[in-house]
């Protein structure tokens, strides 16, 4: 308030009658600014000054409330308490933004199945190995702890939900179209891509409707079944090889365009593939676990014809998030044990039972049963918790995301205004080469 | 107030010697009075300063850096611009967002003054019309980019059932480049029609009546008075319309984002330098050369801005006196 004591009030010229306070309460107003503007240097690294209170960043239906609730009046074991704060979208970048300015950061934070992106950070982050959190490793499927070790071998990731794939089809379209229909059947006739690219042009030829929605669609499928992707650990670049994964799904996705059984709807256009779907003009979709939610909550009116065959060849992942404690972290011991007793197989159970996380111990499926009948008489929960057995162990690197899109983009060239597919694959390489030059990678 | 007799002070003569010393006494004096106005309006400029100058300033650095965003900043140099002029993608940003801004602004601007033209008219019911022809303008965009890419949907939509029900081809809306490029600008146009239309009514009332009557008497036409009279006086308030549509074309992005989102759709044909500019940064987190692209958006945004100028500063009331100049020179 120093700046008002030079002011004498006197020396003012006059005011009009009862317009005084009203100009005095606005400089004061203007005053009380300053100090709340240097109150932006020096803000402390952790969000909550209380001690005993471990802050955790989560977005909407990425947790439990009750058993969020349950944290929150304390940690089992421990004498510190959980304050669950929800962050609305962009939440890497409120994150990154928190790491960047060293200010205000979350003690505990979920992080997508994106995680890869910190792994060039990586020192951020805690190594959950050194907290004890191998003590829990076998209750978890593998394939997902390892999602969660970086390219240095350290494990600062902790296995949350899962999303292993399958294929869905519209039973009642494909037995119209005097196709295989039931679940068994289906599987057993595609079981290589080539058979499920054949059964979708029979599809097309029978009933004038698609196999899925995108080629998109069919190169994730492929991709996250595949032990092999873009790079390994080592940052070798691995699609660039003869025979790679990438040229194997890029192959496949282009075999199913040139079939025609794809719709040539891009995901970005979600209204025009919802009605697609509850039209019955594209009866399937290679989808994970959670997508089971999105179509109920899409398509409420094909409840009943929706059934899940085996994706060909062996089932994949597809999202299913990471729970990391950023190197600020005020308890790093106590949010260990939060993180083991949020994720333990009977509190992954619970978390299904409220918010349909699909979860990543196989031993909460004990207990788990499936009330709807969106997909008649099958138990999705079955059919997950068994695919998931059989999805590989893979690697995903951080330049994944950097150049990933140049794939799916020149499919969708390819898909939608017909672009030569070599041409295409060519100048997928030449972009990906560029975006890995320009950001330091060799390739 | 005591504003005269300052300025009276200031005016009085003084003897040499006692200049400097009174000088300085009354520029204190007046700081001393100054202060609390200049802490009044203090607020704007404190939050100014943190939330638009300093970022700002700040992207000018980032542009020479090559930072994701939480991990360390390291210096590149120009590294970033290099890369910027051989990049394919953000010229095809580049290309749509013109191509984007002429499909919008011409037809906008043209049907725009129709509207207002009409309005100016004795017609019943104007302020009914005025209200409705603006509501756009405030209307929801997720909300109306729903409604857009439920009408222009390819197999679904309403435009191409209207089309197959006429018996014409459907015509993939969302899928082929074209298409794109037409829905946006359609929602551009759909938005920002009626508040041009506002602009130029307001433009029209200012035009005395005295003009039009006096077309009457020689006997002018409709058409005649609207290009003859109408046009040429409306034509700052054209380039005011002008300049802010193409301020808004140049920045466009919640359009495109919301109806095809941060990819810009099948071929990237939707695109536009600002979607780039967040997909660069806010999906790929490649902050450096997310502000690169900004400050290049900036310079070709100075371009326009001086082509406008001079444009406006050319032939500034010209029209008005050549009317009169030539209905004198008639009398």
């Amino acid at each position: 308030m120093s700046p008002l004591s030079t002011v004498r009030p006197r020396r003012l010229p006059p005011s009009p009658p009862g317009r005084g306070p009203s100009r005095r309460s606005l400089f004061l107003g203007a005053a009380g600014l300053l100090p709340l503007a240097a109150a932006g240097c020096g803000s402390p690294e952790t969000i909550s000054s209380d001690p005993s209170e471990l802050v955790m960043w989560f977005w909407d239906r990425s947790a439990s409330p009750a058993l969020l609730e349950q944290a929150g009046s304390g940690i089992p074991g421990t004498d510190m308490h959980v304050r669950a704060d929800v962050i609305g979208t962009n939440f890497d970048t409120k994150l990154r933004t928190s790491l960047a300015g060293r200010a205000y950061i979350p003690d505990i934070t979920y992080i997508n199945s994106n995680n890869a992106l910190y792994f060039t950070n990586e020192d951020l982050f805690l190594d959950l190995g050194e907290l004890g959190a191998e003590s829990v490793k076998d209750d978890f499927y593998e394939w997902k702890w390892n999602l969660g070790i970086t390219p240095t071998g350290r494990f600062r990731f902790f296995p949350l939900d899962i999303g292993p794939t399958g294929f869905f089809f519209r039973q009642d379209v494909f037995e119209e179209a005097g196709l295989p229909s039931t679940a068994e059947d289906v599987s057993a006739a595609t079981t290589t891509w080539e058979d499920w690219i054949a059964l979708g042009v029979e599809l097309k030829g029978a009933a004038d409707a698609f196999l899925v929605n995108d080629a998109q669609n069919v190169f994730e499928a492929v991709l996250n079944s595949s032990p092999e992707r873009y790079f390994d650990a080592d940052d070798t670049a691995l699609y660039l090889e003869d025979g790679s994964a990438v040229r194997e799904a890029w192959d496949v996705t282009v075999a199913a365009i040139e079939g025609g059984i794809t719709a040539r709807i891009p995901r970005d256009r979600s209204t025009d593939q919802n009605a697609a779907w509850s039209s019955g003009r594209t009866a399937g979709n290679i989808g994970a676990a959670w997508w089971t939610q999105v179509l109920a909550e899409s398509a409420p009116d094909t409840e009943g014809s929706w059934r899940i065959a085996s994706q060909p060849v062996r089932a994949g992942n597809n999202g299913g998030s990471f729970a990391a404690l950023p190197h600020t972290c005020k308890d790093p011991e106590a949010a260990m044990e939060f993180l083991m007793w949020i994720n333990s197989p009977t509190n992954q159970a619970r978390a299904y039972e409220d918010v349909q996380l699909f979860p990543s111990t196989p031993e909460s499926f004990g207990d788990l049963r499936y009330s709807g009948s969106f997909f008649g008489d099958q138990d999705p929960l079955e059919f997950f918790s068994t695919a998931a057995e059989t999805v590989p162990t893979s690697f995903i690197s951080t330049w994944e995301t950097l150049i990933g899109g140049s794939f799916t983009f020149e499919l969708t060239n390819v898909e939608t205004s017909g672009k030569d597919p070599d041409r295409a694959w060519e100048d997928a390489l030449s972009q990906a080469e560029r975006v890995l030059t320009k950001r330091g990678v060799e390739a | 107030m005591t504003a005269p007799s300052a300025v009276l002070e200031e005016h009085r003569p003084l003897s040499p010697a006692a200049a400097p010393r009174d000088t300085r006494a009354r520029r204190r004096r007046r700081r001393r009075e100054a202060l609390p106005l200049y802490l009044a309006i203090s607020p704007f400029y404190v939050l100014f300063a943190i939330f638009g100058l300093f970022p700002i300033l700040f992207s000018i650095v980032l542009s020479f850096t090559d930072w994701d965003g939480m991990g360390e900043v390291s210096f590149v140099g120009l590294a970033q611009y290099q890369f910027l002029v051989t990049d394919e993608r953000f010229w095809n940003a580049v290309g749509n967002t013109f191509i984007i801004w002429f499909l919008s602004t011409v037809p906008m601007l043209f049907l725009a003054m129709v509207i207002a033209f009409l309005l100016h008219q004795n017609i019943r019911f104007t302020p009914f019309y005025r209200v409705a022809f603006f509501l756009p303008n405030v209307t929801s965009m997720v909300a109306m980019a729903i409604v857009f890419g439920s009408v222009f949907s390819d197999t679904f939509g309403l435009v191409n059932s209207a089309l197959t029900a006429l018996g014409l081809d459907a015509v993939p809306w969302l899928s082929s480049p074209w298409g794109i490029k037409i829905t946006i600008a359609a929602m551009v146009i759909w938005r920002f029609t009626g508040y041009n239309a506002i602009i130029y009514l307001a433009g029209l009332q200012s035009i005395p009546t005295d003009l039009y009557d006096a077309a009457r008497v020689d006997g002018a036409s409709l058409l005649q008075v609207f290009f003859r009279i109408t046009i040429p006086l409306m034509r700052p308030i054209i380039l005011f319309t002008v300049i802010t549509s193409t301020i808004g074309g140049l920045s466009l992005f919640t359009e495109p984002q919301v109806l095809l989102g941060n990819s810009g759709g099948a071929g990237e044909a939707g695109m536009t330098i600002v979607l780039y500019q967040y997909n660069q940064a806010f999906t790929q987190f490649d902050f450096g050369y997310g502000s690169a692209i900004a400050w290049a958006l900036f310079l070709i945004a100075a371009l326009f801005a001086i082509v406008n100028w001079r444009l406006v500063s050319g032939r500034g009331d010209g029209p008005a006196r050549r009317v009169r100049a030539r209905k004198e020179a008639r009398r």
